[in-house]
């Protein structure tokens, strides 16, 4: 399966572990950063597996739009008036969740190249079709 | 003319009548070998205990001291390395009684222990790099409470210390995971209950022997008067961040009335319910912090927990509530400009508010981040705090927060505030970022400036536009000339060796030119003359004293609220407002003839 492996599967899935790697050394302080050390090591390893790809994309997607909405709420959220928080804090939360903010700067490439056709779409399709 | 007659003769009334009431005293303090103690105390506590005057001997070890007290009084003579004299004399019959004690000398090193500040244990704590080890201990436990006083120095295990210090991290301490692992380790070795041998002096001086100081006790042992401030009409107004009150004395009649803060539909705790409240000491939802008053009157009062901006009509006594914004957290120091809008610091979100009465609207800008982490920081840190709100008393949300490697770094924290009265520009102080800056008040455009010392806290103007500034972190003071843009620096002599002062907050008396400041880690209170560039101790009669805030009145006394956390450490169990009238001891002894 390696020998197939896209350039773009390694390097996003290297990036991710070591954004895992990162996330987890600050986790060994504030430990609420080992949740998205540890779904950044499953990601990595989906990716480099080319497992469970539906889950792979939408955690990234969630990941992302998670993150936007974050950044999003605390520029321009005023409008939401006490609510504000608590939409950034649900936004924090669910970000960190599903990979944290390392994840959310790599989501944008890892998404483009899911796209159907493209490389990353394409090793999860080989796989697939391998484990069928 | 006959309302004016009335007027005098109950004026002479009162007058005959508070004479006849008033106890004096006067006499010699000797030490044990029969010399005289220059610089000691003397104290007389009213008859119930809850007001107290203090004069300072001169070098021939005389006092003279007049109160207003009357009955069975008790009498305290108290002096650095000596063992207290104390006698209670019945007052009742003459007004006047002389009196001398001697002082005695301790029955053991431990007893001696008991009666030193709390600067002599923490200069004594092992640390193996103090340079790199120490700063951490002093930024973060020495802010709110003094370490090493009779009620910290307890011979804890590494384990109690480290969860004593989680405690600490659970009411906003920032001390990194190798910093508490560090500090826990020293106070497990240091406070093991063995006595230690040390001398403290607090430097008697004829300045010190014209000085009177007047205590009120408040509240109870959690009572927490962050700050107090002299209003117009001269009553002393203090915040009780623990408890939700406005507390305003008299300091004529002694009387104290309380005001309790209009509920708000917060939990306990404001939006800081997610932390650990300590100790039961804040039971509020507001929690206010820091006063000052406009030319309408009007009292202003930043509630850092409640983050709300609160009016206070000292007529009607009616309070009025403002928001401050949804991602603003701790309202902190509060300062008004001679347009009358007020303006305040935002600790933890590293944020100024601008607040104008009249037409009430509330600009809210946020400062230079001074850094990535610390950007970072000022945007997330009150989204934290709401999710650790979701849940109560846990403080779940440190668990997200970057302090835990960085440690306080992650914040800049403005926090102390006042107005050029030069150009009426506003200053701020930044603590964490050790930075000061000065914003244009029409522009709005910032400059900032780092410090040459560590830990700016609460600045001030004098009368000629000098800024002067209180470095915590370092130990010292420092001026800043706007105009050349130079810092001067002065250390902060201590009382004993190897001694550091941690001063939290200064004020100039315009008129005198003073800079009097705390000196909260040796149970003192500085004078500064900045022409003789010359300290001046004046040691507090309570030990635990931290003062936050200075407050003038208008016949020239300094104020400020005795408010270490918690109060039940201070020598009372209950915190005080405390006056010092630097001439009062002068006058009391021309008065009774000494």
């Amino acid at each position: 399966m390696s020998s197939t492996r896209p350039k773009s599967a390694k390097i996003h899935a290297i990036v991710l572990a070591i954004g895992g790697l990162l996330t987890g050394y600050f986790g060994l302080s504030a430990n609420g950063y080992l949740v998205p050390a540890v779904m950044l090591f499953i990601l990595a390893a989906l990716l480099w597996t080319a497992k469970a790809m539906n889950f792979f994309k939408y955690a990234t997607l969630i990941n992302l739009l998670s993150g936007l909405l974050l950044v999003l709420v605390l520029a321009f959220g005023d409008s939401l008036g006490a609510r504000k928080l608590d939409v950034s804090g649900v936004a924090l939360l669910t970000n960190l969740f599903t990979g944290g903010p390392i994840l959310s700067l790599a989501a944008l490439g890892i998404l483009t190249g899911l796209r159907k056709g493209k490389p990353l779409a394409l090793w999860f399709d080989k796989s697939n079709a391998k484990s069928a | 003319m006959k309302n004016i007659s009335i007027k005098i003769l109950a004026f002479m009334a009162l007058a005959i009548s508070s004479n006849v009431s008033a106890a004096s005293f006067t006499g010699t303090i000797t030490k044990p070998n029969g010399s005289p103690a220059y610089g000691a105390m003397v104290t007389v506590f009213s008859a119930n205990g809850e007001t107290r005057e203090t004069v300072y001997t001169q070098e021939n070890g005389s006092y003279a001291i007049r109160t207003p007290y009357s009955g069975r009084l008790k009498v305290r003579a108290r002096l650095a390395s000596f063992k207290d004299a104390t006698t209670n004399q019945d007052t009742s019959v003459s007004g006047r009684t002389n009196l001398d004690l001697t002082l005695s000398t301790f029955a053991s090193l431990e007893s001696a222990n008991f009666a030193m500040s709390a600067s002599a244990f923490n200069a004594r704590l092992p640390w193996k790099d103090v340079a790199r080890d120490r700063p951490a201990f002093v930024s973060q436990c020495n802010y709110c409470h003094q370490m090493g006083n009779n009620y910290t120095r307890l011979p804890f295990s590494h384990k109690e210390w480290v969860a004593e210090i989680d405690k600490m991290e659970g009411i906003l301490a920032m001390a990194s995971v190798r910093d508490k692992a560090n500090i826990a380790d020293v106070l497990t070795r240091a406070f093991n209950g063995e006595p230690i041998q040390a001398v403290q002096n607090y430097g008697a001086s004829p300045e010190l022997a014209r000085a009177k100081v007047r205590e009120w006790l408040v509240g109870d042992g959690y009572t927490f008067i962050h700050d107090a401030d002299i209003a117009k009409d001269q009553l002393l107004y203090g915040t009780d961040e623990g408890h939700d009150i406005l507390w305003v004395l008299n300091r004529d009649t002694g009387k104290i009335d309380q005001y309790p803060l209009p509920d708000i539909e917060l939990p306990r705790g404001g939006l800081f319910s997610g932390m650990k409240l300590p100790i039961g000491q804040f039971t509020g939802k507001h929690g206010p912090h820091s006063l000052a008053q406009t030319s309408d009157g009007r009292i202003w009062i930043t509630n850092a927990l409640s983050s709300t901006l609160m009016s206070f009509d000292p007529i009607s006594k009616q309070f009025k509530t403002y928001q401050v914004g949804h991602d603003s957290l701790y309202p902190h120091t509060i300062r008004v400009d001679k347009n009358d809008i007020v303006w305040f610091t935002i600790v933890a979100s590293n944020q100024i508010a601008r607040f104008d009465p009249k037409t009430e609207e509330m600009k809210v800008m946020y400062l230079p981040s001074n850094g990535f982490i610390r950007w970072v920081s000022d945007r997330i840190f009150p989204t934290l705090m709401r999710i650790g709100s979701w849940f109560p008393n846990q403080a779940v949300h440190l668990n997200l927060s970057t302090h835990k490697y960085f440690g306080q770094n992650i914040l800049a924290f403005p926090y102390g505030i006042d107005v050029n009265p030069n150009d009426g520009s506003i200053w701020y102080a930044k603590l964490y970022a050790s930075r000061i800056g000065r914003i244009d008040p029409v522009t709005m455009k910032i400059k900032e400036w780092k410090t040459p010392m560590l830990g700016p806290r609460r600045p001030r103007f004098d009368a000629n536009g000098i800024f002067w500034i209180p470095a915590f972190d370092d130990g010292g003071l420092m001026r800043f000339d706007p105009q050349s843009e130079r810092f001067e620096t002065f250390k902060i002599p201590a009382i004993g060796e190897g001694e550091y002062e941690t001063p939290y907050a200064l004020n100039v008396n315009r008129t005198t030119v003073q800079v009097w400041m705390a000196a909260n880690n040796s149970d003192r209170v500085l004078r500064f003359d900045p022409t003789s560039k010359t300290f001046f101790s004046y040691p507090s009669p309570t030990q635990v004293t931290v003062l936050r805030d200075f407050t003038f009145t208008e016949d020239g006394q300094v104020c400020s609220s005795s408010s270490n956390m918690p109060a039940a450490a201070i020598e009372d169990g209950r915190p005080s407002f405390i006056c010092i009238e630097p001439e009062g001891g002068a006058t009391d002894r021309a008065a009774l003839g000494g």
